[in-house]
């Protein structure tokens, strides 16, 4: 998929418009994007060190307020942006899920650090290995735990990305539940997404 | 020159006698194995007994060595508050015999979760414990108990099933009556957990 | 003869105006993607157990009829004191009216605390 296919406007996907791009639906993106980029409410799903690192963020040296990101949702309800900032066990999977299903369109996604982008060092039996194998990611930041910076740098991402969308886009804003198989993405792509490396190699079996 | 084990030790010979196995002084720990009969009138002697009165139980662990001639051992970590005084008292439970042992939670109140931690990572029965369930995985965790040496790191199912155990689990369907505290609550329960109580089952012991 | 009434008129238009304009713009404009999940209350992520409707206490009740009761005297009380100082030839007969109109309530107000409803618990 070379960039050749996308069509101009879009950041990374490809637009699919029921209606053709023009002054008054451009216009209006780019108030609405500049309306959603500045003032994106996180609700910090915060489950181990990675939070730690958020709340540094969030305090007066790095001060993610300059970003519009003060006001910290913990109800799902009015936040825009969930950041899972840690390592996730498997039983607070369906936890998630359901803060997922819960927040209102428009919704993004922040997986912060290590441990929720692939599972981190936790590549044992209790740990979900990416938090994308249970709800849509849109913006990845790698560390361990990440600087403060680098949190930054993906929320800028993340605006960025934003300021890509349109809301001619039909496929943008589609929610895709748990499917009948009990899961949010085919066995085959989790078992891919979550193949063992380095030490883990040969870990499927005891000793 | 390792220390000296604790006084406690002596005192249990001359009460039990044979119920005591070997002691071992591991970096100023006294470790004292007892056997697997007599282990709940051990730890009661030794709260109960002015001279020694330890009441404080720290920890309830168990180990499972590398080595499969080693048995797997369960470990009650013991604190006298006054002196102040550790002891650590073991029972082997060798490959043959059923993986039992009594419960404390007649002496210490707060060995209800550490055995149940227990029972959940290493799969050993506590007799007499009031609500035996797993506690750190979900209760109808189906792969086995994690913390044994036959264990594999990344479980035995694929990742996929893993994820949709865990997706279809549900975090609050197994809560005791102690847990929902609010008695009144009981009426809102969902109807599975209801019938549950009613017929007086309190735990999972698999 | 309506003309001091206008401006406030004209801000009552405004206020209704502005609020279907708000409510209905969200309306038509917003996206509605409905989920199972997204229509239950937020309890942490847990699936959730029991009612929102809950009981509460009568006492709230009580708590209201007293104060109606008692903001109506209040209510009397404000006029009869304008209308007070505009006659102050029969202040002594208006004095005495007042107070036993008063005495009244207050007898009402001596059986409620005597009788308990003042308290909470």
């Amino acid at each position: 998929m070379g960039l050749s296919e996308l069509e101009p406007g879009a950041a990374g996907s490809p637009v699919v418009s029921a209606v053709s791009p023009n002054f008054m639906t451009t216009s209006l993106d780019f108030l609405a994007n500049w309306a959603r980029t500045g003032s994106l409410w996180p609700m910090p799903f915060g489950t181990a060190c990675c939070a730690i690192e958020f709340m540094a963020t969030a305090a007066s040296r790095y001060d993610i307020s300059r970003f519009g990101m003060e006001r910290m949702s913990f109800s799902p309800r009015q936040a825009d942006v969930l950041i899972c900032a840690g390592r996730l066990p498997f039983k607070l999977a369906p936890v998630i899920r359901r803060v997922w299903d819960q927040m209102p369109q428009p919704k993004w996604s922040i997986s912060m650090g290590a441990c929720a982008s692939s599972g981190g060092i936790f590549d044992n039996y209790a740990m979900v290995q990416g938090i994308d194998t249970i709800i849509p990611v849109d913006v990845y930041v790698p560390g361990c735990p990440p600087r403060p910076e680098g949190l930054l740098y993906g929320v800028m991402l993340l605006m960025k990305k934003i300021r890509g969308e349109s809301f001619t886009d039909d496929l943008l804003r589609q929610e895709q539940t748990i499917g009948a198989n009990g899961l949010y993405l085919p066995p085959d792509r989790i078992d891919e997404l979550s193949e063992p490396f380095g030490n883990s190699v040969s870990q499927t079996r005891s000793t | 020159m390792t220390a000296p084990p604790s006084p406690s030790v002596a005192a249990l010979r001359k009460e039990f006698g044979d119920a005591i196995g070997r002691h071992v002084v591991s970096c100023g720990d006294t470790i004292v194995y007892v056997s697997r009969e007599r282990v709940h009138d051990v730890l009661r002697w030794l709260k109960e007994t002015p001279g020694q009165g330890y009441t404080y139980l720290t920890d309830i662990t168990a180990v499972d060595y590398r080595d499969p001639e080693c048995p797997l051992e369960v470990v009650w970590q013991l604190r006298a508050l006054d002196r102040p005084a550790d002891l650590r008292v073991k029972v082997a439970l060798p490959a043959g015999q059923p993986l039992e042992v009594p419960t404390v939670w007649d002496l210490w109140r707060g060995a209800n979760w550490l055995e149940r931690e227990v029972f959940d990572m290493f799969g050993v029965l506590f007799i007499g414990h009031p609500d035996l369930r797993r506690i750190l995985m979900w209760e109808t965790y189906a792969e086995g108990h994690p913390l044994r040496k036959s264990f594999p790191l990344r479980g035995h199912f694929s990742r996929s099933e893993q994820t949709r155990q865990a997706l279809a689990g549900n975090p609050e369907a197994h809560y005791s009556l102690e847990e929902l505290s609010i008695a009144e609550e009981y009426k809102n329960l969902p109807p599975d957990v209801r019938e549950r109580l009613k017929q007086g089952k309190r735990g999972f012991v698999e | 003869m309506l003309r001091p009434f206008v401006p406030i008129l004209l801000l009552i238009a405004f206020v209704v105006a502005n609020a279907i304009l708000l409510i209905g713009l969200s309306h038509f404009l917003s996206s509605s993607r409905s989920n199972p999940a997204k229509r239950q209350p937020y309890e942490s992520g847990m699936p959730v157990i029991g009612d929102a409707r809950q009981r509460f206490s009568v006492k709230f009740y009580l708590v209201a009829m007293l104060f109606i009761v008692f903001d109506i005297e209040t209510v009397f009380l404000i006029p009869w004191a304008v209308a007070f100082r505009s006659l102050p030839e029969s202040a002594g007969l208006l004095m005495i009216e007042m107070f036993a109109f008063m005495v009244a309530l207050g007898a009402g107000y001596l059986y409620i605390w005597k009788r308990g409803a003042l308290q909470w618990d």
